[in-house]
């Protein structure tokens, strides 16, 4: 294998993926839904009988029409009514609290919260006669005022919940900062920053695929955790566990956006139980961009405090976060903004505040970085208004202020707890490999010469989490060794295109000392590995590697107590090496795998494994280069330093980073959701109008690693598939604000479009504000 | 999305196309390059009863000069122009100069100029050139042939001249002198993404004194527009001095130009990430840069680069 290839490459890349949508299963239906085109309403009527005149139509179903359907013979004839949407506690990202008093219909009853909400599904022979049938269903919705912004939400002038407020949760980390601390302080910057709504923007968007037969339903969907999916739809069926197997096959990219039991998923399962028929969702774009869930979506309010000499004394981060429609999902997911708000600053004091508030928009959920980038953005946009007012070089402004390597475990004020860490290390690398000197050399120059264009640099260095929060940070799976030399290594993970197939096997491989190819990988699903967590929070590598270093373990311990008993003599005198057990004091008994499963019969070990949250960091830099007459952005060099830790294939990893860093690009400069007054997203031309980092706006990026390796799991790995979205855009917001030299950095808010930078580059500069 | 069921045919002549197109039934659609109609059907948005693929009628795949004019047929793909040689002299320039902004190469492979024209896209990057430049839009119907000139071809938004019965089967294009130097330069948020503003430019100098000048901007109204009141403010202007790196000061021929396009000549739509204030700045900026692009091609300094990122 070249060291640049992966496993799934060849397959992948020569179209021979396997997606939900190839599946093909006899007598399958397509679902289509109806959706709502306000933002905010009340249902007056869903119509859905010209629809099942339609040619090729199944059937066509509004919420009300689905209380109606008859019962079928199959074991669900019990299930009466399409359940509501599950919510979760998992990772603390939703609460009992939040959801109480406010159901997340499948297909809206009486009200419609979010633009695009289902009103019917229906089901056709293929997608062409779905959506022929959804075009002749008719409803009537009453527009209510609608609210799409966090801020405007706030006030509950305007109720999505009537008698509730707009504000499902509120919390804090750390310790209110008394006023004589910010009195006191040498300086003070105050900043208001946007986060604004991103969408996921997977390749593949949603896909379900459920299969009845016999008492039994099978689930294929491009998903991140079939276990947690298994169990909700064995929930809401109420069915058990064992009765629902979920497999999830080749999946285009998921960025935390497929985690969930999504509405249509219970209206697809529901309908195949109920018809005893395959029936499959496969999103299409346009959808997606209605009704995928958004990522990030915060107004920030920060202040953050410095002695003369630079040393921070406070930080405090106000969030108002908008979390959509319903709370069920994502309402607690700001709190990661709050838990990391310290960054890899040894602030004494740090204080941060959260209001989640339901606007009329598809639900905020975990999307790549999630929570993370919103932390970097305010702190780090911060510490450069700083370094500004004290007149200090940003970088040096950092590097006074990092949390010192030997000040590992680090307790956060915001109730964190650091594993491991060298900031300065990754800033000394980023400068060095951006050549920072010279750029603030050729930035100087510029400013003399009026026929240059203003260039700036951006530094932004973050702390992220990765593993996943306390009761998340175990996985499940085993290694089995096979008669023809074979290894199957199986774990609860599933993959979106994150190389498990390339990278566990080779450490199953390296563990037990034999030959890469041998080993093979099952995962994703729920029949071949029945307990699982699945792969988000950056996790995949550092718990579930750890899983399957400690399974290749308990193998080897296997073998030698076979070997042991085999040969008659003490356990203590068998060694293991290069994929075989042998007499540790010379002797000719010596027995590969495949002997000893020969031998001695089926060898599997299954287990649980629990690693510790870590702490990845890293350093990003970008040079960019402002054209002040219109706006417009060009992005000269990007530098980004990761430190996950002990990397398992660095080629992988490098990928991540790539990636992640083009997401962190869009935010900055090309995403958002532009709203029209009645609240509803102004897409018409879909990704026309949605515009992503194509190859053509990408700059040249520059990738480097340190090593810190994290004491918390056996591998010393830390997830690395978040980094650049958490790093990257506030280094080229920061950039652009240095280029403009803006005395109002407030006046740059994602995404930095033409017209935004054009009027912020007609603002005041600092020096003449200084005046 | 998926289309909504439609009928299909496949002629192989331009009478054949026409016969389809005469169909009163039912409403038809010319399928060329499908850059736009598939789309458009897809998402639902009006789609055809019929569709006619015109993709295998032969005698529309030519492009050929004669007096003193370029006629490309409707089944030329933009990509042809990528190269400045495929057409003569200035003209040539000007086209490739353009084509490059065209979205991305897969989509300048398949799609067509006439179709761009008959697509009439606000702000289609052809639209703006085929109206600086006076170019006749040939239409065939079964009764017979009319030409109409650009200027009075394009209605609004996705609205033309063009008779649902009528084909088009050409345009036609001057060639430009040899005195005469092109600029085209469009303001976008990314390369795929429609042009915020883009400006088409002619400049003919003949002793230091713009004698003739052309401004085609696309996107800057409902339709493309032929910036007269700024091209009129040009001619018999002094051309020089200025420099590539085009900071030119406010009193400038230039600079005066393109303030009175955004001015006076533009009717610009505010859009998501584009107020009206924006994009007269945006206007007066890329057709004075434009203006730079034309005089430096023609200037003795010899012929400027493409500007901007044509990838």
């Amino acid at each position: 294998m070249e060291p640049w290839s992966r496993r799934e490459d060849e397959r992948l890349l020569t179209g021979e993926g396997r997606y939900v949508a190839d599946i093909k299963v006899p007598g399958c239906l397509d679902a289509a839904f109806v959706r709502s085109d306000v933002a905010h309403g009340t249902v007056r009527s869903v119509d859905c009988s010209a629809a099942r005149e339609v040619p090729g139509v199944v059937g066509a179903w509004s919420a009300a029409d689905l209380l109606e359907m008859p019962a079928c013979p199959h074991s669900a004839a019990r299930l009466r009514d399409l359940p509501p949407v599950p919510y979760t506690l998992l990772a603390k990202l939703s609460t009992q609290e939040a959801v109480a008093g406010r159901e997340w219909p499948v297909l809206a009853k009486d009200r419609v919260r979010y633009p695009g909400e289902a009103l019917a599904v229906v089901v056709g022979e293929d997608r062409y006669r779905a959506e022929d049938g959804a075009a002749a269903v008719a409803f009537r919705i009453d527009p209510l005022p609608a609210v799409v912004t966090a801020s405007a939400a706030a006030d509950d002038s305007v109720r999505l919940f009537d008698g509730l407020s707009n504000i499902a949760l509120r919390g804090e980390t750390g310790e209110p900062i008394e006023e004589p601390v910010w009195q006191e302080a040498a300086a003070v910057v105050e900043g208001r920053y946007r986060q604004q709504l991103l969408m996921p923007t997977p390749m593949e968007c949603r896909t379900i695929l459920a299969v009845p037969e016999d008492d039994r339903l099978t689930v294929w969907s491009g998903h991140q955790m079939p276990h947690r999916l298994r169990r909700e739809l064995a929930t809401l069926l109420d069915w058990p566990v064992e009765q629902v197997r979920v497999v999830v096959p080749d999946t285009g990219g998921s960025f935390g956006s497929k985690c969930a039991t999504f509405p249509e998923f219970v209206a697809v399962v529901f309908l195949a139980v109920k018809l005893g028929r395959p029936v499959r969702w496969i999103e299409d774009r346009l959808e997606s961009m209605k009704v995928a869930t958004r990522g990030r979506g915060q107004d920030q309010k920060t202040r953050l405090a410095a002695d003369a000499e630079g040393r921070l004394v406070a930080y405090e981060l106000n969030i108002d976060a908008d979390v959509g429609a319903y709370p069920h999902l994502g309402v607690g997911l700001p709190m990661q903004t709050a838990w990391m708000a310290t960054g890899p600053y040894g602030t004494p004091r740090v204080h941060a505040t959260v209001r989640s508030v339901l606007t009329n928009t598809m639900v905020t959920y975990p999307y790549r970085g999630a929570g993370r980038p919103e932390a970097t953005i305010a702190l780090e946009r911060s510490m450069d208004m700083l370094a500004r007012r004290l007149g200090m070089d940003p970088a040096e402004l950092r590097r006074r202020n990092f949390i010192p390597p030997e000040s590992f475990p680090y307790d956060t004020p915001t109730g964190r707890r650091y594993d491991s860490g060298d900031y300065a290390g990754a800033l000394d690398l980023a400068l060095k490999t951006l050549g920072y000197d010279g750029w603030r050399a050729a930035q100087a120059r510029r400013r003399t010469d009026p026929q240059t264009l203003p260039l700036g640099i951006g530094l932004a260095c973050y702390v992220e989490r990765s593993g996943g929060e306390p009761g998340g940070l175990h996985e499940f799976g085993g290694v089995e060794a096979h008669e023809d030399g074979t290894v199957v290594a199986r774990c609860g993970t599933a993959s979106s295109g994150q190389s498990h197939e390339t990278v566990f096997p080779m450490l199953v491989a390296r563990t037990l000392g034999v030959d890469e190819a041998r080993v093979r990988l099952v995962e994703g699903d729920t029949d071949e590995q029945p307990e699982g967590l699945g792969s988000f929070a950056s996790r995949s590598a550092q718990v579930a590697g750890a899983m399957l270093q400690h399974a290749s373990m308990l193998l080897i311990e296997e073998a030698r107590a076979r070997a042991a008993a085999l040969w008659g003599m003490p356990v203590e005198e068998v060694a293991w090496s290069d994929g075989a057990v042998h007499a540790a004091h010379g002797g000719s008994a010596a027995m590969d795998l495949a002997e000893l499963v020969k031998a001695t019969g089926p060898m599997r070990v299954d287990d649980r494994f629990e690693s510790g949250m870590a702490f990845p960091f890293g350093v990003h830099a970008a040079v960019t280069e402002v054209d002040p007459e219109l706006g417009t952005v060009r992005v000269l060099r990007l530098v980004a330093v990761d430190d996950c830790g002990v990397v398992l294939n660095h080629a992988v990893v490098r990928g991540q980073a790539f990636g992640s860093a083009v997401q962190g690009i869009g935010q900055a400069l090309y995403e958002g959701i532009p709203f029209g007054d009645d609240g509803m997203p102004l897409l018409p031309g879909g990704l026309l109008d949605y515009l992503v980092p194509t190859a053509s706006e990408i700059p040249p990026i520059t990738i480097k690693e340190t090593c810190t390796p994290s004491p918390r799991t056996p591998l010393g790995a830390k997830g690395a598939g978040e980094s650049g979205c958490i790093g990257t855009p506030a280094a080229i917001v920061n950039a652009v604000a240095d280029a403009l030299q803006l005395a109002d950095p407030s006046l740059l808010q994602t995404p930095l479009t033409p017209d935004v930078v054009w009027r912020a580059a007609r603002a005041p500069k600092y020096q003449e504000a200084a005046r | 999305m998926k289309a909504a069921a439609f009928d299909y045919t496949a002629p192989r002549t331009v009478p054949e196309a026409l016969d389809a197109l005469g169909d009163t039934r039912r409403t038809a659609q010319v399928l060329a390059g499908g850059q736009s109609l598939i789309l458009e059907m897809h998402l639902r948005r009006g789609g055809p009863d019929l569709v006619v693929d015109i993709n295998r009628v032969a005698e529309l795949d030519h492009m050929r000069v004669n007096g003193g004019a370029l006629q490309v047929g409707a089944l030329v793909r933009h990509r042809v122009f990528e190269s400045p040689q495929a057409v003569p002299g200035a003209l040539g320039r000007l086209l490739s100069l353009a084509v490059v902004n065209i979205a991305h190469p897969p989509i300048r492979a398949r799609g067509t100029m006439v179709g761009s024209l008959a697509w009439a896209h606000p702000a289609s990057e052809w639209c703006a050139v085929a109206v600086a430049l006076d170019a006749d839009i040939v239409l065939q119907a079964s009764g017979g042939t009319r030409v109409v000139a650009a200027r009075d071809f394009f209605h609004g938004p996705h609205l033309t001249a063009r008779h649902p019965r009528e084909l088009i089967t050409s345009v036609r294009f001057p060639l430009l002198g040899d005195d005469t130097g092109v600029g085209f330069v469009e303001h976008r948020r990314t390369h795929f993404s429609f042009a915020q503003v883009a400006v088409a430019a002619t400049l003919t100098v003949r002793d230091g004194v713009i004698g003739d000048a052309r401004i085609g901007l696309a996107n800057c109204a409902g339709s493309p527009l032929r910036a007269r009141a700024a091209e009129e403010a040009l001619i018999g202007a002094e051309a020089g001095p200025f420099t590539a790196g085009c900071r030119l000061p406010g009193d400038h021929p230039f600079t005066r130009a393109g303030r009175i396009a955004a001015e006076r000549d533009a009717a610009p739509l505010a859009e998501p990430y584009a107020d009206v204030e924006y994009r007269r700045q945006a206007i007066a900026v890329v057709v004075r840069r434009t203006l730079c692009q034309a005089a430096d091609g023609w200037s003795p300094g010899g012929p400027g680069g493409p500007q901007g990122d044509h990838r």
